[in-house]
């Protein structure tokens, strides 16, 4: 296989992120709501060995269908023990900023490795040349 | 989900956020209106301050995706109602005004100029906020577009 384990890892990473985005941008449009509850991302397999919540299947033929069929690799969850403001609102408002600029620079940096192996391949396919 | 659910959430709270400021620039416009509505005994009253009042958004779509897949829906943000502020009118001594009570005193808007300026700085800066994540989205997009260049 050509593409090996990092191009994986590198897709749900970036998966991860976009998700992560989107929910940051939310938390950031209900920074006035009463009563919205921060929402974070948390990677689905590192909660799920942190709960012990999943359940291991065998395949007893590598051509067998996969048991895990999922596509995604997080999990949301809502901050709920956390009081920032009197209006019921727990909206970290630097705290939501600094996370919306480590996301982006955390893409970017997927991004630019996603390339680096696409470049390494193509370097291989030209025979070095 | 959508690759821009974090823009449509980012636009949607810059919608109410200017929905906000253009409320607190109507509250100042009218902090000395005295003939603002007339009540019941057909008599005018002041104008009341207004407010909004926000809520996250709750979608037929939202409440499906909840139902069907276990990972939550971001949510933006818009104004369910705008509310007035119930607090008493203002009293000021005034006998040469039209609108004087027979003790001379004239019912003025419950307009705080001091809340209102508060308020329009809190939207504000909400607004540009939200600018950035909305930036921070689109950059990200735009990266996106760069994979495999």
């Amino acid at each position: 296989m050509i593409y090996g384990k990092t191009f994986e890892a590198l897709g749900k990473s970036l998966d991860y992120a976009i998700r992560r985005n989107d929910q940051i941008a939310a938390n950031v449009a209900n920074v006035d709501t009463p009563n919205y509850k921060a929402k974070d991302i948390a990677f689905k397999d590192i909660l799920n060995e942190k709960l012990g919540s999943s359940l291991p299947a065998k395949r007893t033929h590598e051509k067998h269908l996969p048991f895990h069929t999922e596509t995604h690799t997080y999990r949301t969850f809502k901050k709920k023990n956390l009081q920032y403001n009197h209006n019921g609102n727990n909206v970290d408002i630097d705290k939501e900023m600094a996370n919306l600029a480590k996301n982006q620079i955390y893409y970017q940096g997927l991004v630019d490795r996603i390339n680096g192996k696409f470049t390494d391949l193509q370097t291989v396919i030209r025979g070095g040349r | 989900m959508s690759i821009f659910t974090g823009f449509n959430a980012s636009a949607s709270a810059l919608t109410a956020q200017r929905l906000r400021m253009d409320v607190v620039s109507s509250n100042l416009a009218n902090s000395h209106t005295t003939r603002a509505t007339v009540n019941a005994q057909g008599e005018y009253e002041p104008y009341r301050r207004k407010l909004v009042h926000m809520t996250p958004t709750k979608s037929f779509k939202s409440f499906l995706q909840r139902a069907t897949d276990s990972n939550d829906v971001t949510q933006g943000v818009r104004v369910q109602r705008i509310v007035t502020d119930q607090t008493p009118f203002k009293m000021v001594y005034r006998p040469e005004h039209p609108d004087a009570n027979e003790n001379g005193y004239v019912e003025m808007p419950n307009i705080d100029p001091l809340k209102e300026m508060v308020d329009l700085m809190s939207a504000t800066r909400s607004y540009e906020a939200n600018i950035t994540a909305l930036n921070a989205s689109k950059g990200m997009l735009m990266k996106t577009l760069e994979i495999g260049k």
